[in-house]
């Protein structure tokens, strides 16, 4: 017998008392009433920001008036961007501007997982991260979000909220520990 | 490694010598708690949030086999490669294999308590691969050769000043700049040069999911996300507890996670992974590791709903006077101190006396595990194996007597109010509650039951002149 089916035995022989799934639909969650105001109060805290395209302005016009001293930037938003061959290759990236699918209220985070992807390592590599998401599509909870993405970068999603962080020295809260040192939202 | 043969009241003792590291420690971590409380009170349904994690895990482990099934058959229509392990050996065998057959010479690693379980660092390590660990926590125990004195925080047992001389050492980081900006972003600049040189990344699992075949890690600092998005092998290691049934489930979990774990309301990163990146390959490691033995334990099966916040150990005020190395087993504090004892009791049966039984741990546990209940049904088991020193068992004994005859126990009582006051300080000074500068505090004239006697009496009467 192979320890899959060992292991998957002693389980079935040892399966604890029966127990219903519960629905988690029927119990009422949070609900925001400015739901971009929580998540910008919020994002301010996680070593992010976000703003709102205001009429006549580009996402370009938001990036280069908060960076103006820019390194290397790959805008994935647009439909001929820039491709590598090595997810290494975006090692050196200052500026990384990519799509969001979706916004979440209750924590700031942003759902990232782009069709017209190669590498992932993009979203981490880079020293800043500016994250473009249409305005319409905010949600109130993880639970509304949960109900409406999907996986559509091989295989790959990730909700990111703010910028990389860590309190490991002596909880003393440091942004910029592996990923992005600063991050912005753009609801256009 | 772990020292696994401490004793807990040994080294709690030998921790409270610091008085001013046991002060921080005890507040840095409180800290932590009244954090998660203010996160839990922003969401009026917290408490409905903790019932459906508990029923949603409840329900899972029920029927885990199937789940189990599902989720491999799941994963591997997605690409990905399952392994079973049946115990760490097993576990390290595979990681290695997979290792080898890439001629993988480093491995960058996030956090995982399931591969500290293993004691999976060293057995690659006489293989020869080099292992780093990304979290900057773990980094910072793996250099100092500890083991994490936290599941969440790793290094919370050191001081900015240890942290700033072990870097100056490993690192070259100035001597004496204890700033923590400073220090963190050493380590980040050190780190980045091997996720960007390593050939193969490993991760823990917070969450499986049956109905997509993938699981979801979660960091705060990008450390999983690097260490998989760059190296072209991925490998999760999960213990087999971990799975969710279905994807809507994490619209509960990671709402509690990361509010639980440090009163945040997500962590940085929520990361799903199916596949490998292109060009990559993707494995999971299922271990059982004595998971299913605990499975079929009345008394203990509902330790194995834990998602490993931390919640437990924040709030417990042993574990916060005591640090995570006064346990034996990997796991410290509450949930520690019942996995412990139920993986072997003579070797950790000690953590569950590091239980004062207030039940604070299971009123902040974000699946509502009987903690405090659990620990002091390990006592039990560890009286009945006769694991208990001759001094604390004999006690047991005579409170057990005494019990059993209310007469005695009174007389007891009162005999001892009169004697405990005139007995000389220098009997009472040895004693294992005492220590310079404490008195003895001072004895009541009644006892409880007197007292509460006296009152029902005083009530019943001053309702019959009414």
């Amino acid at each position: 017998m192979s320890a899959r089916d060992k292991i998957l035995a002693r389980i079935r022989q040892n399966r604890p008392q029966a127990s219903a799934l519960p629905d988690i639909h029927a119990v009422p969650f949070i609900r925001y009433d400015n739901q971009f105001e929580a998540f910008a109060t919020l994002i301010r805290n996680l070593g992010g920001d976000a703003v709102q395209l205001q009429d006549g302005q580009s996402v370009a016009d938001v990036v280069a008036a908060r960076w103006p001293d820019a390194g290397r930037t790959v805008d994935l938003t647009v439909a001929q961007h820039e491709e590598v061959d090595d997810p290494h290759a975006w090692h050196d990236v200052d500026i990384a501007i990519v799509p969001g699918q979706l916004a979440v209220a209750e924590n700031a985070t942003v759902w990232v997982s782009h069709p017209d992807n190669r590498f992932r390592s993009i979203y981490f590599l880079t020293q800043k991260l500016v994250l473009v998401v249409p305005r319409e599509a905010m949600v109130d909870t993880m639970r509304d979000a949960y109900a409406r993405i999907q996986l559509a970068e091989h295989g790959f999603g990730a909700f990111i909220s703010g910028s990389s962080r860590t309190a490991d020295i002596e909880q003393s809260l440091v942004m910029g520990a592996h990923g992005a040192m600063a991050a912005l939202v753009i609801f256009v | 490694m772990k020292d696994d043969s401490v004793k807990h009241p040994q080294a709690a003792a030998e921790f409270l010598k610091d008085r001013a590291q046991a002060k921080w420690h005890d507040s840095a971590i409180w800290w932590v708690r009244q954090k998660r409380d203010a996160q839990a009170k922003q969401l009026p349904e917290w408490e409905e949030l903790r019932r459906l994690a508990r029923e949603i895990k409840a329900h899972t482990l029920s029927q885990l086999d199937d789940y189990l099934a599902q989720f491999e058959a799941n994963a591997q229509k997605n690409g990905v490669t399952v392994h079973w392990a049946a115990d760490a050996d097993e576990h390290n065998r595979i990681v290695h294999g997979i290792l080898a057959a890439k001629q993988v010479k480093k491995l960058v690693k996030s956090k995982s308590m399931l591969t500290e379980e293993c004691g999976l660092n060293p057995y690659l390590e006489q293989h020869g691969i080099e292992v780093v660990d990304t979290d900057l926590g773990e980094r910072i125990v793996q250099l100092r050769h500890e083991a994490p004195s936290h599941i969440v925080m790793p290094a919370i047992h050191l001081k900015k000043e240890q942290i700033s001389e072990l870097f100056h050492k490993e690192l070259g980081t100035e001597a004496g700049n204890n700033d923590p900006t400073y220090l963190t972003h050493a380590a980040r600049a050190n780190l980045r040069e091997h996720f960007l040189t390593a050939d193969a990344g490993l991760t823990g699992v917070n969450f499986a999911i049956a109905e997509t075949g993938g699981v979801v890690v979660c960091t705060n600092e990008g450390n999983a996300d690097l260490g998989t998005s760059l190296p072209p092998i991925h490998i999760a290691s999960m213990g087999l507890e971990k799975i969710i049934p279905k994807l809507e489930h994490l619209g509960v979990f990671t709402r509690l996670l990361a509010r639980s774990a440090i009163g945040s309301p997500v962590t940085t990163y929520t990361s799903h992974f199916h596949q490998a990146r292109p060009g990559g390959e993707m494995h999971i490691v299922i271990v059982d590791n004595g998971r299913s033995e605990i499975l079929g334990n009345e008394d203990f099966y509902q330790s194995l709903r834990c998602i490993r916040c931390g919640a437990c150990m924040n709030t417990c005020p042993v574990y916060r006077r005591s640090s995570g190395f006064s346990y034996s087993y990997i796991i410290p504090g509450p949930i520690g101190s019942t996995l412990g004892p139920s993986r072997d009791m003579k070797k950790h049966g000690s953590m569950a006396f590091a239980c004062s039984t207030c039940g604070s741990c299971s009123n902040v546990c974000p699946v509502k595990i009987n903690l405090h209940e659990q620990l002091v049904l390990h006592r039990k088991k560890a009286f009945d194996q006769n694991l208990l020193p001759a001094g604390k068992k004999m006690g047991l004994l005579a409170m057990r007597f005494l019990t059993q005859h209310p007469a005695l126990f009174d007389l007891g009582g009162k005999v001892m109010r009169k004697v405990v006051p005139i007995i000389p300080e220098s009997l009472t000074r040895h004693s294992a509650w005492s220590r310079a500068g404490r008195d003895v505090p001072p004895m009541p004239s009644q006892s409880f039951k007197e007292l509460y006697q006296q009152r029902s009496k005083d009530k019943k009467d001053k309702e019959g002149q009414q």
